[in-house]
């Protein structure tokens, strides 16, 4: 498994579904292997759609999507080469866990047990034999993921997989996914779940109306986006210190500011020196949260 | 009950299922009565009737539209709205019997008035005394009015005792077009026949017949009718008392 | 595709239609067997004793498998495992040519099954008619291999109208009508009767009798045997053919 073979390149594409609705439009961004990749957007944005024409599920309009240079449907061996677990289950409910997983191990030549192996993974182990009708919805994600992860594929590509799951599960997805990403795996992960993304995911790409709206790692995004929240009854004394000083300042209400260009404890001693009266210094981190409303709201 | 039959009705007019079931049955009856008009067998009067009577085999669109009327509430789980709305399931299923047997009633009008349009030139070109008072005529012309909207309600029935579309669907159209038929050949049973959805089509619609399949017993049109509303009641009733009680998940 | 054939095998395996169809099956042999021997106008001489074993195939009984096949591929879509099918096989053809075979191998066992329990009502009833039945006899033989090939093909009929209509209901119940009613409807209208010959009931009227031209239905006269195979073997692939390079690309949403 060499690393540039689980590359995801998604090149200018775009899908209308029945000739006016722009589900994806002129999409261009890559995924690369030993990382994870967050995909976000406001629903509807186009992430599902996007992923299926990833996976030669839906046909784009024009454009095209390929995994290790080759678009899904040319693979060789898809089920060991790329692991999916799309939004909508896809169970018989009168089959067991356990033979669904069967099924896909006798079509990708894969051993039997490893069906077994995978539901002990995902903490099915009890359930194996239960028919599909009964499962929760957390069951149902934790099933889609042990068929995703049953060929050891080098890409796996997931959507809003933490959805129904328990905070032991949630805790459990993001362990799995770190671990796939240091073993050299490309990992493409859509959610809605920020906080999660922004603590287990390398890199984000960002849609909306179906169109990229950034694109980055989340090192690069919250570069230079530090700031720090300064509350005082004296803001006029404050202003008069700061001026100067290589910062930017912007009011947040009448008692306090943001800066920008400077550290919490340069401006404390500033402050200090100064003798402004501070009530509040607090280090305000980047927010993925606060960067997705002003990319994606109000369009 | 008004505004959950009203419900009812617009339920199925936001799909397309009916428009589909219509065009099958309008297109497949009046063909069935253009084949009967265009062959050699009828000379007089006393044909007229079974030209139209044999147009029965549309009368599956309506069991088909009535067992889809009440499954497909279960296979998209819009069932779960309807009950928390109306949480008596018999309120549900007495509301879908009624609109459904009027949706009957419409088909079988539909057909009946395109299959004239066809018949009555048609039979005057030949010649042949045509007239909707002749009580075989007339039984022949509007018992299908009958017929469809008691199939719907068979489908309606049968849809609430089994739930799973596709079951009930298969299950249905299996009996009906096979098993039903066998019956008349099979020793012992085969007085049954007058007492399943076959017979009482026949009862209804070929009373006159003296050569029933098999040579069973027949019980007339009166008999007929209550007979498919046996059939449609039953498992309605088992339907609304037991199976749409049971969990809905 | 070995493989494929045997995951398809386990998809049918476990799911429990393949056992009410074939609990159906069993009953409507039996029945069938019944029907043909106990009326009076039943078999009587042993000229007609091939009747016993054609006619599971010959009534309308064979919508059974041809059920099942239509599920093969439309519970696929129903439940939406026909995403992992495509993920795992991206190939139409492979799947759909995997699902033929698996499906005409079902059928013919299916087959198999309602022979059985036509000849285990039928035999000893008849013997003790004083009626002997001979496997050995051509008419029977040809009866009992038209009967494997006509219910093997409409599996695969089945398959192939699921794989093209992907809507179970609507593949079910187009399907039924289409070959119960409509095709009785064809047979009833001159001239376009002539066609008749050519649909499915035609051709299987033709494979199942072979006395078939000498005793035209309904004033149609029925084609040869081969000609019989020829027209059932083109009803199971051409829509399976469309199916697997048209409606199975469609998107998968
Ligand atoms: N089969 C389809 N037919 C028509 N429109 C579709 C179809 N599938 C998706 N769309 C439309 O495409 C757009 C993008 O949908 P998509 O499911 O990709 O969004 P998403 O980003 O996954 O949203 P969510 O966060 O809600 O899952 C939506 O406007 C949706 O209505
Ligand atoms: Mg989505």
């Amino acid at each position: 498994m060499s690393a540039p073979g689980g590359q995801i390149v998604v090149d200018d594409l775009t899908k209308v579904f029945g000739g006016n609705v722009r589900a994806v439009d002129q999409l261009s961004f890559s995924v690369e292997p030993g990382s994870i990749t967050g995909f976000l957007g406001p629903n509807g944005a186009g992430k599902t759609t996007t992923l299926r024409m990833v996976l030669g599920l839906v046909r784009p309009t024009s454009g095209r999507a390929t995994i290790g240079g080759v678009p899904y449907r040319q693979l060789p061996n898809p089920t060991q080469t790329v692991g999916a677990a799309l939004e909508s289950a896809s169970f018989h409910p009168a089959r067991t866990a356990r033979n669904h997983l069967r099924i896909m191990c006798t079509v990708a030549d894969l051993p039997m047990q490893r069906a077994d192996e995978m539901l002990d993974l995902v903490g099915l182990h009890d359930a194996a034999r239960r028919k599909v009708r009964g499962f929760s919805m957390g069951m149902r994600q934790r099933l889609s993921l042990a068929a995703a992860l049953l060929g050891e594929p080098q890409v796996v590509v997931l959507d809003e997989p933490a959805n129904g799951l328990d905070p032991d599960g949630i805790r459990w997805l993001r362990g799995l996914l770190r671990h796939l990403a240091e073993q050299g795996r490309t990992v493409l992960v859509s959610s809605h779940q920020l906080n999660e993304v922004e603590e287990v995911a390398d890199r984000v790409v960002i849609l909306n109306h179906g169109r990229l709206v950034r694109a980055g790692s989340i090192a690069e995004l919250s570069a230079g986006t530090d700031s720090v929240l300064v509350r005082s009854p004296n803001l006029q004394a404050l202003h008069t210190a700061l001026t100067g000083q290589p910062v930017t300042v912007e009011p947040v209400d009448p008692t306090a500011v943001r800066v920008r260009g400077m550290s919490a404890a340069q401006l404390g001693n500033l402050a200090f020196t100064a003798g402004v009266e501070l009530h509040e210094l607090s280090l305000q981190r980047f927010d993925l949260e606060e960067l997705f409303f002003s990319l994606t709201s109000g369009q | 009950m008004i505004p959950v039959v009203r419900a009812e009705f617009l339920k199925l007019r936001t799909t397309q299922v009916w428009l589909w079931m219509l065009a099958l049955a309008v297109i497949a009856g009046s063909l069935i009565v253009v084949g009967g008009l265009a062959s050699d067998s009828v000379h007089t009067p006393r044909d007229v009737p079974d030209v139209f009577a044999n147009a029965n085999g549309t009368l599956l669109t309506a069991f088909v539209l009535g067992v889809l009327g009440i499954t497909t509430e279960f296979r998209h789980q819009t069932i779960t709205t309807t009950l928390l709305q109306t949480p008596s399931r018999w309120a549900v299923v007495a509301a879908k019997l009624f609109t459904y047997a009027l949706v009957g009633l419409l088909y079988a009008a539909a057909c009946a008035a395109v299959q004239l349009a066809i018949a009555v030139p048609w039979l005057s070109a030949k010649r042949i005394d045509f007239t909707l008072s002749d009580p075989d005529v007339g039984r022949a012309v509007f018992g299908p009015l009958l017929l469809f909207a008691l199939f719907a309600l068979i489908g309606i029935g049968v849809g609430a005792l089994i739930r799973n579309q596709i079951v009930a669907l298969v299950s249905g159209l299996v009996f009906i077009l096979v098993i039903n038929n066998i019956i008349p050949a099979i020793p012992v049973v085969k007085n049954s026949y007058a007492y399943t959805p076959a017979g009482a089509v026949t009862e209804i619609l070929f009373p006159a017949h003296e050569s029933t399949p098999g040579d069973v017993h027949l019980i007339g049109s009166g008999g007929g009718v209550l007979v498919l509303l046996a059939w449609a009641l039953i498992p309605a009733l088992i339907g609304a008392g037991y199976s749409m009680n049971r969990d809905i998940t | 595709m070995i493989r494929l054939i045997r995951a398809e095998f386990l998809k049918l395996r476990t799911t429990q239609v393949w056992f009410w169809l074939l609990l159906a099956t069993i009953a409507v042999g039996a029945l069938l067997a019944v029907a043909n021997i106990a009326p009076h106008d039943g078999i009587r001489s042993e000229e007609k004793v091939p009747d016993l074993f054609a006619t599971f195939a010959a009534s309308p009984a064979y919508i059974l498998v041809f059920v099942l096949g239509v599920l093969g591929v439309t519970t696929e879509f129903r439940y939406q495992t026909i995403t992992p099918t495509v993920l795992q096989t991206p190939s139409r053809w492979a799947i759909v040519t995997a699902k033929m075979i698996t499906y005409a191998i079902t059928g013919a066992l299916y087959a198999a099954v309602a022979l059985l329990a036509e000849a285990a009502v039928g035999v000893p009833w008849l013997n003790s008619k004083n009626i002997p039945v001979h496997f050995g006899n051509s008419e029977v033989q040809h009866a009992i291999l038209g009967t494997f090939g006509v219910i093997a093909l409409f599996g695969i009929i089945g398959l192939g109208v699921g794989a093209l209509i992907r809507n179970q209901i609507v593949a079910v119940v187009v399907g039924i009508i289409f070959l119960i009613v409509l095709e009785n409807i064809l047979l009833a209208i001159p001239v376009v009767k002539k066609a008749w010959p050519y649909t499915p009931n035609g051709g299987t009227q033709a494979i199942l009798y072979t006395h078939g031209d000498a005793t035209p239905v309904n004033g149609v006269h029925l084609l040869s045997t081969w000609s019989g195979v020829v027209v059932l073997l083109l009803w199971a692939f051409v829509p399976a053919i469309l199916g697997a390079a048209i409606t199975m690309n469609r998107d998968i949403t």
